[in-house]
């Protein structure tokens, strides 16, 4: 095949015999209880030095307890996998927990440029569907996959991927490296203890990221018998032999909004953007991760019962969502 | 359809969404950005034009009616209110397959920097891809809106810094170098940038070079104003014609149930007849 163009930047090597190794070695195909917290999920599951994707993000249905546990931990050179992401990137990358980052949307925010240009920490730049094209090959088990954009553009020259020529159509096609993260964080409605895990609403990529990562940490703001899910297959999105750990996590996706359950805080949003966009991170990181013990301790301390009813009450559209 | 009755006192920003709804075509579909003026032009369009005409988000919402207002500008992907009575709730790599198969007829994007081929830049301003003077959040799902749409739309505010003889940096594809280069680089053929529509002119792609051409200026500018707050020199059509005024349906649905922040308010200057 005709390689007419290649991007040439580093990315994180698809090994897919590798990963079918893990997949032999380490995935439990017995339905065992994988119920925890999260500080016991991330301690064993997140490493310094992996490479770290979450789905959906801080605003809108993210896994924001494991992602501030992260930090409270403070793992180190985490390669970030930065898709459809609001101000996550700007947390993670605020908490000293990032080494490098895949760049699909990461926000404009000064502090976190800021950071990025002083500790050199290198970006790549895949856009959002780069990414989310990166983990179906992942999740298919193939080494990359065919898209018609991205070659072209200056990003293409900050990514691994190639354009070459394709076998069958004799056209120029570009090719995308699968990615197959270390460890996935993803916040469901719905999980039992097993990991068997509901998403209800639209999504980014959650299925792609369970399957093609090889430890998964679910979240789920309600745990169910696992006879629920024997009842109503259909509505399964992540079965549970992807799953390593399942977190409990009431209010798990606060300060976003996880669709038909609560809403967004959008006081803690604004105070957030004013963080990121007037270099107060630190301060920030320190009163909602730092000086807590846990996210059970932040709900109680920071934000409250009556904010909580309140965002509970701003769920008004519920269609669709139980 | 509707009655139109035209505003005499509006701002260049919202001139801007209610000139973009006037573009939306009946019976067609549209992949847009969750936030901003792409999204508020096509659920304007649907009111009052083009009923028929449907919208996509990243997140794989298909054809919602959305609970509008949203609860904060970043919250018209992912919630409840933006995904409301849609037919079908996917995910980010479905919306993409929809573009590549050529369902999307039509992409609108905001961006910071535009070149004469329709080049976006939306990564970074100055020095280098690492040595960066501003930096900007990526492409997101822009890269994709700009490759496989048939018709890419591009919508900013009118100033001479954002049009450049050539973008710091291409974030998601115009016409890349000229006639050409988009099927050389492997997008589909019958893709690319169709209309520029900034806060004062209306702009198209000339067919044989794929060079911005004016086409249109606001009722209150002048060609010569509208060149001269431009970094380059387009090519102008034969005639210009001069674009419409927003109307007072338009602005209503715009102040009252989508940008209730007033941000577009803000954008540009006042106008007042």
């Amino acid at each position: 095949m005709e390689v007419i163009a290649e991007g040439g930047k580093p990315f994180l090597r698809p090994d897919p015999d590798g990963f079918r190794a893990w997949v032999a070695e380490k995935k439990r195909r017995e339905l065992v209880d994988k119920l925890t917290d999260e500080a016991d999920a991330v301690r064993r599951l997140v490493s310094d030095g992996d490479y770290l994707v979450y789905d959906c993000n801080y605003l809108q249905r993210g896994p924001n307890s494991l992602l501030r546990e992260v930090i409270r931990q403070r793992k180190r050179n985490l390669w970030v996998g930065g898709k459809f992401t609001w101000v996550d990137a700007g947390l993670l990358v605020a908490g000293g927990v990032v080494g490098q980052v895949d760049v699909g949307f990461v926000g404009p925010w000064r502090d976190q440029w800021r950071r990025v240009r002083e500790s050199g920490i290198p970006c790549y730049e895949s856009g959002n569907l780069g990414m989310t094209v990166r983990l179906l090959a992942g999740a298919m088990g193939v080494p990359f996959l065919p898209v018609r954009f991205l070659g072209g553009t200056d990003s293409f020259y900050q990514t691994g991927a190639k354009v070459v020529r394709d076998p069958f159509t004799g056209q120029a096609v570009t090719l995308v490296p699968a990615l197959n993260p270390d460890v996935a964080l993803i916040h469901a409605h719905q999980a039992d203890r097993y990991g068997n895990a509901r998403v209800f609403g639209t999504g980014i990529a959650h299925l792609e990221c369970a399957l093609a990562s090889k430890k998964v940490i679910i979240s789920a703001e309600e745990t169910i018998d696992h006879e629920d899910f024997r009842r109503n297959p259909q509505r399964t999105t992540i079965p549970y032999f992807l799953v390593d750990a399942v977190v409990h996590a009431p209010f798990g996706g606060y300060p976003g909004e996880v669709q038909g359950y609560y809403g967004g805080d959008i006081d803690h949003f604004n105070e957030l953007i004013g963080a990121l966009e007037g270099y107060r991170m630190d301060e920030y990181l320190e009163k909602w991760v730092f000086s807590l013990a846990s996210d059970r301790e932040m709900l109680e301390k920071r934000v409250g019962l009556a904010k909580l009813l309140e965002l509970k009450k701003r769920a008004e559209i519920r269609e669709g969502y139980r | 359809m509707t009655t139109k009755t035209y505003s005499k006192s509006f701002s260049e920003g919202e001139f801007l969404v209610c000139s973009l709804a006037k573009l939306v075509e009946n019976g067609r579909f549209y992949w847009v950005a969750g936030a901003g003026s792409p999204l508020y032009a096509v659920i304007i369009a649907r009111r009052l034009y083009a009923p028929e005409a449907h919208y996509i988000t990243e997140d794989g919402v298909i054809d919602p009616e959305p609970a509008i207002p949203f609860d904060h500008p970043f919250m018209g992907m992912m919630t409840s209110r933006s995904g409301y009575r849609a037919v079908a709730w996917w995910t980010m790599n479905w919306a993409a397959f929809l573009a590549s198969l050529g369902y999307m007829d039509y992409g609108i994007l905001n961006t910071v920097q535009v070149d004469p081929y329709g080049n976006v830049n939306s990564t970074h301003l100055g020095g280098n891809y690492r040595e960066f003077e501003r930096r900007f959040g990526g492409p997101g799902g822009a890269d994709a809106i700009a490759g496989l749409c048939r018709r890419l739309i591009l919508a900013f505010p009118h100033e001479k810094r954002r049009f450049v003889p050539r973008v710091d940096f291409i974030s998601s594809p115009g016409y890349l170098d000229g006639p050409g280069a988009r099927e050389r680089w492997g997008m589909p053929r019958d893709s690319g940038p169709w209309r520029v529509v900034t806060t004062k002119a209306t702009f198209d792609f000339e067919p044989e070079s794929r060079r911005m051409r004016l086409i249109a200026v606001a009722p209150w500018a002048t060609k010569e104003e509208v060149l001269s707050e431009m970094g380059f020199e387009p090519l102008v059509a034969e005639k210009v014609q001069t674009m419409e005024l927003p109307t007072e349906e338009e602005l209503t649905i715009l102040r009252t149930e989508l940008d209730v922040w007033g941000l577009t308010q803000q954008e540009g200057r006042w106008i007042q007849f």
